[in-house]
């Protein structure tokens, strides 16, 4: 199980450093050929990782005999395979491959987390065998997935738009999107995580209604974080609309909002008491 | 051997006042082709007519030809168009076999264009080739070599980037608009001002899918005279830019002395659009828009200097490419020319086995009706005889093919002498035509 688990890190690995190169080569005038081999490389290495992944994650919830999501470095995994799955989603509807060198990436960190940390034993507590609770970590692990291709979808925008601005001539600006379609798409993928994450939220808070001896609790960190997360991306969606804000204050926005998700679902885990600490 | 030879003029190497002397019209063209096979006695011949270059591609007849073929083609030209063979002969280019193979790839892949990497070529040398095959120009080495032709052009369009990048000024323009864009469709663009290259800026992007046109100048007579070619709506300006609002482009070339254009203005009109994306395009000297412009979010500015520099830019590319695509072309050149020995040695190889084949029928059935003999001794008999032909063939077939492959042999010396030697020629070339 571990074996297959370490293949599918190192599988990752390779998947983001395919993208990685395809990005360099971006950037030379004198490697169109190697760039589009790169480009097919990286992708079907893609398709393979996200296979192999699929793969364990059933093994491991077969073994575990329960769908394994609620313990912290289990949903981690569960979160790389979906933004696997996002990222593929949006491969098959826009053709836009370059994403990929953006969110697989950050796809690798959260499996090689979940990996550093799949070692630490825990046990399984009552409180997560309440049907409530999957969805709740599916919903959230959803909202991440699409933050985090927003996220890309930043990254791009603003790359793209310097490129613009410099009238810089290299092969990588014709690897980027319109800039109409980064912020397009980075705007839908906000719109869809902000619902997402609500109702997530909202199935949670109704949790310790159903299991009596879950306090709520107002100063649980996980809570507060989770709610700057959704306010930063609540006020994104509410500048668009009203003030027509897009383009690079959205990009910024998406970013900041990627490292809010990144405080509330590692940072918080790692450092500070909570109910919602898995473990 | 079937010899592959042309001759050609183009702006690499003659002045315009040259080549127009020796440009073919399409019926000069059919009347020449005619001329070529009946008086010249060359097998085949197909001429290429454009404003930049002349070519004459031709198969000379191995038993007609007397004198080189090159100097055929160089006799037609001087007497056709009645130009001196010296003159003639200074501003011309003489090719023959891989080489003018070669020069064929080049031509279609435009490596031999003005500017690398542009379209046109490949139809012209199409239409040229249609007019040749319909005229009965062409057969089928020539065939061959334009279909082959053709193919090499689409590949090195395809596998390399000589044709990728704008390479001028107006569509510089259209190919940055669609690095903001995803489509033009719906799209705005103003014209401030008259100007050719703003004329022929604006036609790419209506061509490309812009739905509105809005000209723009001081006087209102000139606007609508402008507006009239793209469909447009005019308009007169004093200090007034609201109708910028709907602009998602701007291309400005007027001759006002000072900026037109100012940011503070120019922020308020993006706050009134709701800070939707704007291309402004300034090809005006002196300039019309003020360069603090491009530090408004959304609005992205470039002026005739940057279009001319991503110009540049993507020539510079393009003749980086060519390097490689020059390598793809030598290479199949010479398969081409490969595939074409092995086809010619192939009817030889042929007659010889036939010939051969036929002497042991006759005789084994010459054997057989002498002798009574059992149907085992009869088997024994005709595959003797079958193993004694191929066994003799075997060494002069093989050495055949490799003189081929191998550059220094002159594998039609071999072919003529065979069909010298066993008089092949009579008989056995009527029954492969």
């Amino acid at each position: 199980m571990n074996f297959l688990f370490l293949i599918t890190v190192l599988l990752y690995l390779a998947t983001t450093i395919f993208h990685v190169l395809y990005l360099t080569f971006g950037e030379r005038s004198d490697a169109v050929s190697i760039r589009s081999r790169m480009e097919m490389i990286a992708f079907w290495m893609t398709i393979l990782s996200f296979g192999i992944l699929t793969l364990f994650i059933i093994l491991w919830w077969i073994k575990q005999g329960y769908f394994a999501i609620t313990k912290w470095s289990d949903s981690i995994a569960f979160l790389a395979w979906t933004i696997t799955l996002v990222y593929l989603i949006i491969v098959r509807l826009t053709k836009l491959r370059t994403l990929g060198s953006f969110v697989m990436p950050v796809a690798f960190i959260f499996i090689l987390i979940s990996y550093s940390f799949s070692e630490t034993t825990s046990h399984r507590a009552d409180i997560f065998t309440t049907n409530w609770v999957i969805p709740h970590v599916i919903l959230i692990i959803l909202s991440y997935a699409s933050f985090i291709a927003a996220f890309g979808f930043g990254l791009m925008y603003l790359i793209a738009e310097k490129k613009i601005r410099e009238k810089t001539q290299t092969l990588l600006y014709n690897i980027l999107p319109p800039l109409d379609v980064a912020d397009e798409l980075g705007s839908i993928f906000i719109f869809l995580g902000v619902i997402l994450l609500t109702i997530g939220v909202l199935v949670g808070s109704f949790l310790p209604t159903y299991l009596k001896d879950l306090p709520w609790n107002w100063y649980d960190p996980k809570v507060i974080s989770t709610l700057v997360t959704w306010l930063i991306y609540v006020v994104h969606i509410c500048i668009r609309q009203f003030w027509g804000w897009r383009g690079r204050k959205a990009a910024f926005l998406s970013i900041l909002g990627f490292l809010a998700v990144l405080c509330t679902y590692v940072g918080v885990d790692l450092t500070l008491d909570s109910i919602h600490e898995f473990q | 051997m079937n010899n592959i030879v042309s001759i050609g003029t183009s702006h690499h190497i003659a002045p315009i006042e040259f080549r127009e002397k020796l440009a073919f019209s399409e019926e000069q063209l059919i009347e020449s082709l005619h001329n070529l096979r009946n008086s010249y006695h060359l097998k085949e011949a197909v001429i290429l007519s454009t404003c930049n270059r002349v070519e004459v591609y031709a198969v000379a007849n191995p038993q007609m030809i007397t004198e080189s073929p090159t100097k055929t083609l160089l006799d037609f030209l001087s007497h056709y168009h009645r130009i001196g063979a010296d003159i003639l002969k200074k501003w011309s280019y003489l090719h023959q076999n891989i080489e003018a193979i070669q020069h064929l790839f080049r031509v279609t892949s435009s490596l031999d264009s003005m500017v690398v990497g542009e379209s046109q070529i490949l139809g012209q040398v199409k239409e040229a080739y249609d007019i040749s095959r319909s005229a009965g120009g062409s057969g089928t080495i020539l065939n061959r070599l334009f279909t082959k032709a053709f193919s090499v052009g689409k590949r090195i369009r395809t596998e390399t980037t000589i044709a990728s990048g704008a390479v001028s000024i107006s569509y510089a323009a259209v190919e940055l608009a669609k690095k903001i864009f995803n489509t033009l469709e719906q799209k705005t663009v103003a014209i401030i001002g008259a100007g050719e290259m703003s004329e022929l800026t604006a036609k790419h992007l209506v061509a490309n899918g812009v739905s509105k046109v809005i000209v723009a100048n001081r006087t209102y007579e000139r606007a609508v005279n402008l507006a009239k070619k793209f469909n447009g709506i005019p308009v007169s300006y004093d200090e007034n830019l609201d109708f910028l609002i709907d602009a998602d482009i701007v291309i400005s070339s007027t001759e006002a002395p000072n900026y037109m254009i100012q940011r503070k203005p120019l922020a308020d009109i993006m706050r009134k659009r709701k800070h939707k994306y704007m291309f402004l395009i300034d090809i005006a000297v002196p300039r019309d828009i003020d360069p603090d412009v491009s530090k408004i979010n959304h609005a992205f500015l470039y002026n005739i200097d940057d279009l001319e520099a991503v110009v540049a830019s993507n020539l510079k590319d393009r003749y980086e490419e060519a390097d490689r695509a020059e390598k793809i072309v030598t290479q199949e050149a010479q398969r081409f020319h490969d595939q074409l020995q092995i086809l010619e040695v192939n009817p030889t190889i042929k007659a010889l086995h036939q010939q051969f084949q036929d002497i042991a029928d006759v005789e084994i059935q010459e054997c057989l009706n002498l002798a009574n003999l059992s149907k085992t001794q009869e088997s024994a008999i005709t595959s003797m005889a079958n193993a004694i032909v191929k066994k003799l063939l075997h060494h002069p077939v093989q050495n055949l093919r490799h003189s081929v492959n191998d550059g220094n042999a002159d594998h039609s010396q071999y072919v003529h002498a065979l069909r010298e030697l066993f008089a092949l020629d009579e008989k056995y070339d009527k029954e492969q035509e």
